[in-house]
């Protein structure tokens, strides 16, 4: 096959050609990247779905109005060219950019963006990750063309975070009249790079070059059209035929090599791209109207019995870091807390002994008849899960895993029938940990009772100073940590890889891929 | 049975040989719907919520006045009884409804996919039988019996080695390693070789148990010894005499099989990566997509019931003494010749 010789020979080119870094402008040997996806991606719209394969797609097609850099976590301009807040958060005034045009030909005017966001709320729960960042929305008032405000109720911290993220790109106003179930078959018209081109369901998606982009933000590598005019992302489920073809050349890009493929991978012939999910890691998440969950010393216990070192050499990516908090390491505002989570099973002991529970003779404990076991609804990582109930039941606590459906999960959910959940919420955001624990979070999991976190959880979400902002969340993680609510395992890494004449794949501060810059050498 | 006193017109006879069968026919596709719709709303657990979370992954609503409404936008709402006539009057108008988990039509879901697996289990049955054929051709002609026996012991392999395991192995090989076909996908039309020959094995083999069996029955019957005796090469009679007999159990497995394909397709839909009705039976399962589960097996359920049907008339074809029990003039005539010969 074609595709396997000139990869073959492409491999043995970049030997001998190092490419310099000169200010020669960037170009791509070939015009045709093969990115293969692990699933099928459902719905196309990233307004719509949470779907991370799908949102790796979707972030190709629709531009945001502001871009983040995964490093520093600074808010930088895209299709709004400078932007700003009022006092208390509640009021957001952007200037758009006057070059921008959808794929259909419309200009982006303010109205466009707001039918964006008057449509998303009109959606509510069809969209349920963007009615989450536009919590409180009241209107956006149009100032003129290119000048709008966009109003909430309640100061909403995140908002201007999530303005950055692929769920509030914004699309083209034809789009926003569309039903949903349409924009999720045929895709949504952006701004962005690339155009959908076709979308085969459980077969294939395929998307061309934007002609005449010239609005990239300023964290890309280049600016003008994207490098590759098409990018092919065939459905691939099965992992060992992904990583089969990535050897054979079938592929240039795959999503999610699984973890245990990733030794075979580390030769100077593959490239590995990983970035922990932002947002809190996969973690234990008490429901403490439960007695045993209630127990202080029980889930301090299960926190330092907990050896996430341990469980990210077992489970986790070579790429992976440990979890040290209830934020994960990639998170904008995350603060370690590696002391208070090192692995001590002696302390851990220490606590349940002076709290009464008593081992029994099974290696259970029991504290008046009662044993120390619990269990944990889950709908999946159950490799995580099993290497915490070796490392519980050492100190004699007994986890019972429960793995469901991610439909039951959400039902037990929605009844609060666990003692504990295991799963991360993925945001960039640190708000993550308002929407995860506070009582008054709508899509709250956890169930914990705690007036001094609760307070501090929803004024991070109401302050618009940064540094204040993070003294907040510092303190959220450390108080979310002591208390045990939280029981932090991994974090749950986004590996993918491509052959090592591909460049340019780079995550955007969500995690996810932004393919504008890809292109393969010779 | 009647005596022949006026001959009965050849519609009659047809219609008194159909009725039955397909009053069975829709009696089975009934019942297949009904269990079907039983089963997905009896297990415990909200079809809704399964489905939401395909697209809402971890932002998920789970908050109660928002399902309602969802439910009742997806036809979700009102008592069992009411979901089930409200459904099935919709099907019978040929509506087969809209999968809650990705919003498309699941007529168009299923005629999307069903070229695909269609052509698919064609290949592999037709590969599989050819390859039957010609296996057991060899075995009875040859003239060594440890020939005959190793390759009367070849085919069960098929069975035994799972189709997961020998998709991968084709793929690697032929995909990865030679380079000859695709290994995923159904861009490419060479793309349906690799998985037509993974589903050939079990269907060929499990067809091939039956056929060399009936095979080797006629091998030791007396029609056999005569026609030997009389000095016809063992090619003719297998291809004049044996094969005909042997048929008639194996075609009926062959109804059988369009079953077995039904499941198996799922497996190799998955290790190829195809768009099919097996992938889309277990996607739907997992969602708990019941609109889409629904219409799968009300196809399914026509495909197998019609392939029966057919089935059950090809007897009439192969054999003649089939074709005799079906009008009343030649029952009548057989009844003659019997009376003559005793």
């Amino acid at each position: 096959m074609p595709v396997g010789a000139l990869a073959a020979i492409s491999i043995l080119a970049a030997c001998s050609s190092t490419p310099a870094e000169t200010a020669a402008p960037l170009e791509s040997s070939k015009d045709t990247i093969v990115f293969a996806i692990k699933e099928d991606p459902t719905c196309l719209d990233p307004q719509l779905t949470s779907l991370t394969t799908s949102l790796n797609i979707g972030r190709q097609v629709v531009d945001s109005l502001v871009d983040q850099d995964p490093e520093t976590g600074e808010i930088v301009p895209w299709l709004a060219e400078s932007f700003e807040t009022n006092d208390d958060l509640s009021a957001f005034t952007f200037t758009l950019r006057d070059d921008v045009t959808f794929s259909d030909g419309t200009a982006l005017t303010a109205e466009v963006v707001k039918a964006n966001l008057d449509s998303l709320i009109a959606l509510g729960k069809t969209a349920p990750l963007a009615s989450q960042f536009l919590s409180g929305y009241v209107s956006t008032d149009v100032a003129d063309d290119l000048t709008f405000t966009v109003n909430f109720s309640a100061p909403n911290a995140p908002f201007l975070q999530g303005a950055s993220t692929m769920t509030l790109g914004i699309v083209s106003e034809a789009t926003t009249a569309e039903a949903a179930d349409v924009r999720c078959t045929t895709g949504p018209i952006g701004s962005g790079s690339f155009v959908y081109d076709s979308y085969t369901p459980n077969d294939s998606v395929v998307i061309v070059k934007r002609d005449g982009y010239d609005w990239p933000s300023e964290l890309r590598e280049h600016t003008g059209e994207a490098l590759v005019s098409t990018i092919e992302f065939p459905v691939i489920t099965e992992n060992s035929v992904r990583t089969g073809g990535l050897e054979s050349g079938e592929f240039d890009i795959i999503q999610d090599l699984p973890y245990i493929d990733e030794a075979r991978f580390t030769s100077d012939d593959y490239n590995l791209y990983a970035a922990a999910n932002t947002g809190v890691p996969n973690s234990l998440i008490p429901n403490t109207t439960r007695a045993i969950v209630s127990d202080d010393a029980v889930r301090k216990a299960m926190l330092l019995g907990t050896d996430r070192e341990e469980i990210n050499l077992l489970t986790g990516s070579v790429s992976g870091q440990p979890a040290t908090s209830a934020l994960t390491s990639s998170t904008s505002g995350f603060e370690s807390q590696a002391d208070a989570t090192a692995y001590d099973p002696d302390a851990a002991e220490e606590l349940l002994d002076d709290a009464g529970w008593e081992m029994g003779s099974d290696g259970i404990r029991e504290k008046d008849g009662t044993k120390l076991s619990v269990s944990v609804t889950a709908f999946y990582a159950q490799d995580v899960l099993e290497a915490t109930q070796i490392q519980l039941k050492k100190i004699g606590i007994d986890l019972q895993l429960n793995m469901v459906t991610s439909g039951d999960f959400f039902g037990a959910i929605a009844s609060g029938d666990y003692d504990f959940l295991a799963a991360g919420l993925t945001r960039s955001d640190p708000d993550a940990l308002r929407v995860l624990l506070s009582s008054a979070s709508a899509a709250k999991w956890g169930i914990i009772d705690d007036a001094g976190l609760e307070s501090i959880l929803l004024e991070q979400a109401a302050t618009a100073d940064t540094a204040d902002r993070q003294a907040l969340i510092d303190q959220a993680q450390e108080i979310i940590i002591d208390k045990a609510y939280l029981i932090p395992m991994l974090e749950t890494t986004q590996l993918h890889a491509s052959v090592s004449t591909v460049a340019g794949v780079t995550f955007d501060s969500a995690s996810r891929v932004q393919l504008y810059d890809v292109r393969a050498s010779e | 049975m009647k005596s022949a006193g006026t001959p009965p017109n050849r519609f009659v006879v047809a219609l008194r040989y159909l009725a039955p069968k397909i009053v069975q026919f829709v009696f089975v596709i009934w019942a297949t719907y009904t269990v079907t719709f039983l089963l997905i709303h009896l297990l415990p657990g909200d079809p809704l919520l399964a489905a939401l979370s395909v697209k809402g992954g971890d932002a998920t609503t789970t908050d109660p006045e928002a399902l309602e409404v969802l439910r009742a936008q997806y036809g979700l709402d009102g008592s069992l009884w009411q979901q089930y006539w409200g459904h099935l009057v919709q099907a019978l108008q040929g509506d087969l409804g809209t999968s809650i988990a990705t919003g498309q039509p699941v007529g168009d879901m299923i005629s999307r996919a069903l070229p695909n697996t269609a052509a698919v289990a064609v290949l592999a049955l037709v590969l599989g039988v050819l390859s039957s054929i010609v296996i057991t051709y060899f075995a009875y002609v040859t003239r060594w019996s440890w020939v005959r026996n190793t390759l009367l012991q070849i085919p069960p392999l098929g069975v035994a080695i799972p189709a997961f395991l020998s998709g991968l192995v084709l793929v690697s090989v032929f995909a990865f390693g030679l380079d000859l076909f695709p290994s995923s996908g159904s861009r490419s039309p060479l793309s349906i070789v690799l998985p037509a020959i993974t589903l050939a094995l079990p269907v060929g083999a499990i067809f091939f148990q039956v056929f060399s069996a009936a095979v080797l029955e006629a091998m030791a019957s007396p029609y056999v010894f005569t026609a030997t005796a009389k000095g016809l090469a063992p090619r003719t009679i297998f291809l004049r005499h044996v094969l005909r007999n042997s048929l008639l159990p194996s075609i009926t497995i062959l109804g059988l099989l369009i079953g077995y394909l039904a499941g198996g397709t799922a497996v190799v839909e998955t290790v190829f990566s195809r768009d099919g009705i097996g992938r889309l039976t277990v996607d739907a399962v997992l969602a708990r997509d019941s609109n889409v589960i629904q219409g799968i097996i009300i196809v399914v359920a026509l495909v197998y019931s019609v392939v029966n049907l057919l089935v059950d008339l090809s007897y009439g074809v192969i054999d003649p003494r089939t074709r005799a029990k079906l009008s009343g003039r030649s029952v009548a005539r057989a009844k003659d010749e019997a009376a003559v010969e005793a």
